[in-house]
């Protein structure tokens, strides 16, 4: 893995056959928060009967309008796609940013849209790992 | 001695020429011996001889520095030793070729250090008027007595300025048709290349002659080729008197032209994108402040880049429409930063301006913003501020309405700063709205302070990576109690930019509302209401 | 900021009454009063260039040296100066004020950095008034902009404006960059020195001390286009040593490095509040910057200059001066490699304490 100075933004998955987690470290800023998005939407995409996708941000430091306009289209996609988003571990910093903002209801109130995710079969085997992938758009390791 | 392969004269200390050789006779058939040197030899040589062998001199056998001049169209250079009995050898050598090749080598360097200073004086500006000068200036110093440099037509009339040797450049327009100068035309249409073209003086029009210049000798048109575009013409006059232009000075002068053309038309393609850019900007930049019905407003800003001047800040003042209704200010930030952020700044502004009749309804407002601004490709949102103000006796009464915005501050004359209670949603991402009004009546030298987070997220400090903070600014509004509103707006903008140092920043954007203190002070003793030293 | 005001005793009285009308007004913070004042003079013909230099300037000099004698905070400042501005404002619709511009064309800037825009501000209505096409910019102006309006604009000189010492590396910057693109530049304001030699020094094409020497020069004959085979490291070969950009680089780690030592020294520092402790990081971050900027002029004296001008202004506000040295001492240790600063600093604490240094420096 390559290492990325300290502030950049670093996602750790750890994937189950109904949930995701997402453990978000350093910044998610203009430079950075697509990567998030496209880590999320790459999960989505893998994981067609995901129930729930937790962000969890202890490890958060700056979050810019750039980063929480891509929160809010993350949770657009996951409202879209039936999968509840939950950010797990919000920083005191973040939970100002939402309240000012008039968004913290909207990212914790209950999926009301497009919930008719069903929970199918579970024919995958559940993947399972900590990997810590770089925040580059495509070099994440793929799974097998 | 005779038959010497060089001219040799000897010449006595009386200046009588002894001998010659026959070489000397053939170069000079008039000085025979017996005749007086200085009469029949130039007068460079017989200047020299007479050096050489004036009274008092010391006698002898001794090497001297050659001396140089041309005896009928041929360059020499004269040798001479003096005999004992004082008579002069004189050993003429022809250097005729060698002269030639040292004058081309000192003009070849003279012309690349001139080609190297055009380059350089007109690399250095993008101003076409600047180049245009400094074309026509060069060509006249090194090229020709004047020069002219006519740009294509801009409607019915050119551009030109013209110089004289030694003078400074004079712009002008005229209107003549570039057809009635023979060449003009199709140099300046740049399409097809053409050649340097002569014409006769006697058809040049009379503003192609500057004033008091007397009879034209000569005139070359050479094209200044642009890059794709035409650059126009640069135009070579001389006197009457000067030698008329060679091939070699012609070929030299279309390098020259190359060059300016080439920096003509760089300026030329400067300044057309920087008039399209001044008009699409000049929308997106902040408006400039003033009072409005008894209010004052005083806005700033600062783009997070120095070379910008827009950016995701914006804010904006409407007058009432009707007398005796509320100005609307609003003050917002848009997600991003730079051009894509301004002009999601422009769209705002504008749809804000379109919804102005429902201006006393904020939330209305601010919802129907938002279904305008919704978009299902992206979350671009913005956050913002809308405020209501009216005059009401001598204070003013407000109407504050954030929209996910950091409230605005009330600075009260006492130095008393409070939050504005209104909070509410951002608009531009989510499909619904909502947002909590709050009323705040400014008394006399109060202020209502709308600020976007470049200020208060601006990192730097004494110490370094220290965040400004709210807390600052309030401590910072709480010392400027009573001031104007633009000085509060540059206090502000002071301080926040001096936290950040060289540091990199946000857009930062201030509007201040204020209540003028209209009454006179009564008594006046140097001394201001309301100090706070701290 | 210190304005001079030249006696004209044509109009000496008026001038006089006026300015201390105006004063009354600016420090009462009285806008309608200091406008309505300047418009009456004006209307009772008094020449607009007199009300701009003898009365608006001097008035302005006044509110400095007020400031420095802490009878004004630095937010009075602004109040004041802001009242002034629009005096000035107001002067420049009247229509004694109006001109037909028929000389050449001048950009007024302020120096990247510098927010003391009055007095740029008046040169550029003194301009107006003597016939100059007048771009006026305004305070700190990058020098990215600066260029770019050059380029646009057809300027036959740049006017720039700068009060503050610390803003002349960007000063430098600035002229440089004018020359290049082959327009000259006038320097002028309290940060060029009292005779302009940091101008001279900086290789601006000329130098005035005041609006009016500035109108004046401009009008006696246009300044010469820049010769171009000028390298801006021609005018400062010392910045060949490096030193300037090393402690201007580092000059945060200084200051924390520096009120630390200053910590354990005088252990009363340690009951500072947060916002003590900050302004004593910002005063220290002034040394700094002023000896960065001492260091890229190659003089020594400026910093001295500053560091007992600020030993004033610390006594003037009841802050006991004492701390100063120790400051210094620390900084001088930890700049010992860097043998310019290291000399700078020396002379700013014989400075500090000239009676007991002289008497010992005449013994070694």
């Amino acid at each position: 893995m390559t290492t990325k100075p300290p502030s950049s933004l670093r996602l750790t998955t750890v994937d189950t056959e109904d949930t995701v987690r997402i453990e978000v470290h350093g910044d998610l800023d203009y430079d950075n928060a697509d990567h998030l998005l496209l880590a999320v939407t790459d999960k989505l995409a893998e994981h067609p009967r995901l129930g729930d996708l937790h962000l969890h941000c202890a490890g958060l430091e700056l979050v810019d309008s750039m980063g929480l306009s891509i929160l809010l289209m993350i949770h657009r996609r996951t409202s879209a796609a039936g999968v509840r988003l939950h950010l797990d571990d919000r920083p005191a910093r973040l939970d100002r940013l939402l309240s000012l903002t008039g968004t913290l209801e909207h990212f914790t109130a209950p999926l009301t849209e497009g919930a008719e995710g069903s929970p199918g079969s579970s024919a995958e085997p559940p993947q399972t790992g900590g990997e810590t992938t770089p925040a580059g758009p495509r070099d994440r390791t793929a799974p097998p | 001695m005779r038959h010497a392969p060089y001219p040799v004269f000897v010449a006595d200390g009386q200046g009588t020429l002894l001998l010659r050789s026959d070489a000397a006779g053939a170069l000079l058939p008039g000085a025979r011996p017996g005749a007086v040197f200085t009469d029949v030899v130039p007068a460079w040589l017989s200047a020299a001889h007479d050096a050489l062998t004036e009274p008092g001199r010391r006698a002898g056998r001794a090497v001297h520095t050659p001396v140089s001049g041309a005896i009928s169209e041929r360059s020499f250079e004269a040798h001479s030793s003096v005999q004992d009995d004082n008579s002069v050898v004189w050993w003429l050598i022809d250097d005729t070729d060698h002269q030639l090749v040292r004058d081309a080598l000192q003009m070849e360097r003279e012309r690349t250090e001139f080609l190297a200073k055009t380059s350089n004086l007109l690399l250095s500006s993008l101003n076409l008027e600047r180049c245009m000068d400094v074309t026509a200036q060069l060509a006249a110093e090194y090229l020709a007595d004047a020069a002219l440099v006519i740009a294509p037509a801009r409607g019915q009339r050119l551009p030109v300025v013209s110089c004289l040797r030694g003078d400074s450049p004079v712009r002008s327009q005229e209107s003549a048709d570039p057809d009635d100068v023979p060449g003009l035309d199709e140099a300046l249409r740049g399409f097809p290349p053409v050649p340097s073209r002569w014409i006769d003086p006697g058809v040049a029009p009379d503003w192609m002659v500057p004033a008091d210049f007397g009879p034209v000798g000569s005139i070359v048109i050479t094209p200044l080729p642009g890059h794709g575009v035409a650059a126009g013409a640069l135009v070579l006059l001389r006197r009457s008197g000067t030698a008329a232009f060679t091939e070699g000075e012609e070929v030299f002068a279309r390098l020259f032209a190359t060059r300016a053309g080439a920096a003509m038309s760089a300026a030329r393609l400067y300044a057309e994108q920087a008039a399209i850019t001044e008009v699409l900007m000049r929308e997106l930049l902040p408006p400039s402040l003033h009072q409005i019905s008894g209010v004052d407003f005083s806005g700033g800003y600062r783009p997070s880049e120095d070379h910008e001047r827009i950016g995701g800040d914006f804010y904006d003042v409407h007058p009432a429409a009707v007398e005796g209704e509320a100005s609307l200010v609003a003050l917002g930030d848009v997600c991003g930063k730079g051009l894509e952020a301004a002009v999601l700044t422009g769209k705002i502004r504008n749809t804000l301006h379109a919804l102005l009749p429902m201006a006393d309804d904020h939330q209305r407002m601010i919802s129907l913003l938002n279904t305008a601004l919704v978009n299902s490709h992206h979350t671009r949102f913005a956050t913002l501020v809308l405020a209501s103000a009216i005059r009401e006796g001598s204070g003013v009464n407000l109407r504050l309405t954030s929209a996910g915005h950091p409230p605005p501050l009330i600075v009260r004359t006492s130095g008393e700063v409070e939050e504005a209670a209104t909070s509410g949603t951002l608009v531009g991402a989510i499909p619904e709205t909502r947002a909590r009004t709050a009323a705040v009546t400014l008394a006399p030298g109060d202020s209502c302070v709308l600020y976007t987070d470049g200020i208060t997220e601006a990192k730097g400090g004494p110490l370094g990576g220290t965040e400004f903070g709210e807390e600052r600014l309030q401590r910072v509004l709480a010392q400027c109690a009573g001031m104007p509103s633009e000085g509060i707006v540059e206090h502000v903008q002071m301080l926040a930019s001096q936290w950040v140092g060289k540091g990199r920043h946000d857009d930062m954007a201030v509007v201040v509302i204020s209540a003028p203190r209209t009454q006179h002070l009564s008594a006046v003793n140097g001394r201001t209401r309301g100090r706070y030293t701290s | 900021m210190t304005t001079r005001t030249p006696y004209r005793p044509s109009a000496g009285e008026a001038v006089e009454d006026l300015a201390a009308e105006l004063w009354k007004a600016v420090s009462a913070a009285d806008e309608r009063a200091a406008t309505d004042a300047v418009l009456r003079a004006l209307d009772d013909g008094l020449a607009p260039e007199s009300v701009l230099i003898d009365v608006i300037a001097s008035v302005q000099g006044r509110v400095g040296e007020e400031w420095a004698a802490n009878r004004l905070t630095v937010a009075e400042e602004h109040a004041a100066t802001a009242i002034n501005e629009r005096a000035v404002a107001a002067l420049s619709v009247h229509p004694a004020a109006r001109t037909n511009p028929d000389r050449g064309r001048i950009t007024v800037a302020c120096v990247d950095g510098e927010w003391h825009a009055l007095p740029a501000r008046l040169l550029a209505e003194v301009l107006k008034l003597r016939g100059w096409h007048v771009d006026y910019l305004g305070a700190q102006v990058p020098s990215p902009h600066l260029i770019t309006h050059l380029h646009r604009t057809d300027t036959d000189v740049v006017a720039l404006s700068g009060s503050i010492a610390t803003r002349l590396p960007a000063a430098h910057a600035a002229i440089t960059a004018c020359q290049a693109v082959g327009v000259p530049v006038l320097a002028g304001g309290a940060a060029f020195g009292p005779d302009g030699e940091y101008a001279r020094l900086l290789g601006a094409d000329a130098w005035a001390p005041d609006a009016r020497a500035a109108a004046d020069r401009l009008a006696r004959a246009p300044l010469p286009r820049p010769q171009h085979d000028h390298q801006p490291i021609d005018d400062l070969p010392h910045l060949g040593d490096q030193e300037y950009s090393m402690v201007s680089r580092s000059s945060t780690s200084l200051v924390r490095t520096v009120l630390t030592a200053l910590e354990d020294a005088f252990p009363a520092m340690r009951a500072y509040s947060d916002q003590q402790r900050e302004r004593t990081a910002e005063d220290l971050a002034h040394i700094v910057e002023f000896l960065a900027t001492a260091l890229y002029l190659g003089d020594a004296d400026l910093f001295t200059r500053f560091i007992t001008w600020t030993a004033r202004i610390l006594t003037a506000r009841g802050v006991p001066a004492h701390s100063l040295p120790p400051a210094l001492d620390i900084l001088a240790r930890e700049l010992k490699d860097f043998p310019r600063a290291a000399r700078t600093l020396e002379h700013g604490i014989d400075a500090l304490a000239p009676d007991h240094r002289n008497t010992a420096g005449k013994t070694v």
